[in-house]
């Protein structure tokens, strides 16, 4: 039961980093073909979560060699994260099913009332999520670890923008002369 | 009646009636701003790097064009493209029944000329079907054809006022114009007028998309530009177009005004419960 709920926490902390670092890369380009860059900008947000995560596992990983007993609080935290979790991520990747294969009228309606929306909500049910988590246990450590995991979760977004989009911001104090920022970026 | 509030992007820019860009003094817009009350947007351009007290031409450039580039992002997401192919198609046909040779479709303010270059990138209104941007913004001309080079995009794009669309404009009679996102900018002393550039041309119709102004539409933007934007402008004014979008009944009256020979309709329906769908909703004018 542990081993499950771990993994599906995990699976959904890769989902959700792919899904950020896209985010932080659409819609900086102008292009009208995308997808390749919306495939690398997923991957790079997937890898960025297991890199952010790191901390948070091994925290976990090293509480409970030391201190096996501790075991059924972190089982308890992940499974109030997962009731509020899974539902949010549910009703997400039905959108996204929607988005992805029916007609453009419909795909608009699963963006304009599931995907945008829900963006709007994540941090909260992020938070949410790890505040009843956190209520169940006592522990400092768990407290530590879903701390971490929701830092690292809310931190992809913003990073990967940062890390590999920056670019396509201006310098802080561009020349006056028009055009400048633009001729740098050709 | 109390003056409308005012969007960030359209004050950022001054353009000449040769099309050259002028130097723009912040504490012009920032008062400009604080006068209608707007104190947010005020600190959003005290907050841009100045030189002497002008505006800083390469910040507000790249600002300019990041703006853009997430306002096509939730034009894709909106479908637009479709939804302008959607309803265009049928009238092309019209077009093309009446008369032989190519069909020009002329997107007024085009911004970056998302529309125009995913419908070149889609050919979903056929090949016939030629495809020309105008904005007043020579940035946005500019990248506008940049990035319709890099991607082998069969469409062009002139730097020109709304208010003359004929230097696009050879043959009204073949001739669709359009325009999203782009009516609400327009003052409401200009709105006839606008109807009337496209009527003395004898365009064979026009059709402008617009937010359709409703607590549903404002509510829409302020979820959609909080969750999809990254710029502090980008939401500012995105949920202010969504307040400053003009009713049917106006629209539909400075039409009558402005190019009354043609047929007009606002294609929308109510607004007291939430039409998702229509969120973007055109007028159009045929010629009957």
């Amino acid at each position: 039961m542990t081993a499950a709920i771990a993994a599906a926490l995990l699976v959904l902390a890769l989902l959700d980093g792919s899904f950020a670092g896209f985010r932080a890369s659409v819609g900086r380009t102008g292009l009208i073909n995308h997808r390749r860059s919306d495939y690398q900008a997923a991957r790079r947000g997937a890898v960025l979560i297991c890199v952010l995560l790191a901390p948070a596992i091994a925290d976990v990983c090293a509480e409970v060699l030391v201190h096996p007993a501790q075991l059924g609080q972190y089982t308890r935290a992940g499974r109030a994260m997962l009731a509020v979790y899974g539902p949010y991520a549910l009703l997400v990747l039905s959108a996204l099913a929607c988005y992805a294969f029916l007609n453009w009228r419909l795909k608009y309606l699963a963006s304009a009332l599931i995907l945008g929306p829900f963006t709007l909500l994540r941090p909260l049910v992020v938070i949410l999520g790890a505040a009843l988590g956190v209520t169940l246990s006592t522990d400092a450590a768990v407290v530590t670890a879903v701390g971490l995991s929701v830092v690292a979760v809310l931190a992809v977004e913003p990073l990967a923008g940062r890390l590999w989009y920056a670019r396509h911001r201006p310098r802080k104090h561009a020349t006056t002369r028009r055009g400048a920022w633009l001729d740098r970026r050709r | 009646m109390a003056p409308r509030p005012l969007e960030i992007t359209d004050l950022l820019w001054s353009i000449d009636a040769d099309g050259t860009p002028l130097a723009v003094p912040q504490a012009e817009v920032v008062d400009r701003l604080m006068a209608l009350g707007q104190r947010r947007a005020a600190r959003i351009v005290s907050a841009i790097p100045a030189a002497d007290g002008v505006l800083d031409t390469g910040y507000v450039d790249a600002l300019g064009f990041r703006v853009h580039c997430e306002l096509q992002r939730l034009g894709e997401e909106l479908q637009l493209a479709r939804r302008v192919a959607a309803l265009l198609s049928p009238i092309i046909e019209m077009v093309r029944l009446n008369s032989t040779g190519p069909v020009r479709i002329v997107d007024v303010g085009c911004g970056l000329g998302f529309v125009v270059r995913a419908l070149a990138a889609s050919s979903a209104l056929g090949g016939d079907v030629e495809l020309v941007g105008v904005d007043l913004n020579p940035l946005l001309v500019a990248e506008a054809r940049r990035l319709a080079e890099r991607e082998g995009l069969t469409c062009r794009f002139e730097q020109g006022d709304a208010f003359k669309p004929d230097l696009a404009i050879r043959d009204g009679a073949r001739c669709i114009v359009i325009s999203s996102g782009f009516v609400h900018h327009l003052p409401e002393s200009g709105l006839a007028e606008f109807f009337a550039a496209q009527s003395w041309l004898g365009v064979a119709a026009f059709a402008h998309w617009d937010i359709a102004p409703c607590l549903w539409s404002t509510l829409g933007a302020w979820v959609f530009h909080y969750a999809r934007m990254r710029e502090p402008v980008s939401r500012h004014d995105g949920v202010l177009s969504a307040r400053r979008a003009y009713p049917a009944s106006k629209l539909q009256q400075a039409a009558q005004i402005g190019a009354p020979g043609y047929d007009i309709q606002v294609l929308e329906g109510s607004r007291w419960h939430p039409r998702a769908l229509d969120v973007l909703r055109p007028i159009v004018g045929t010629r009957p």
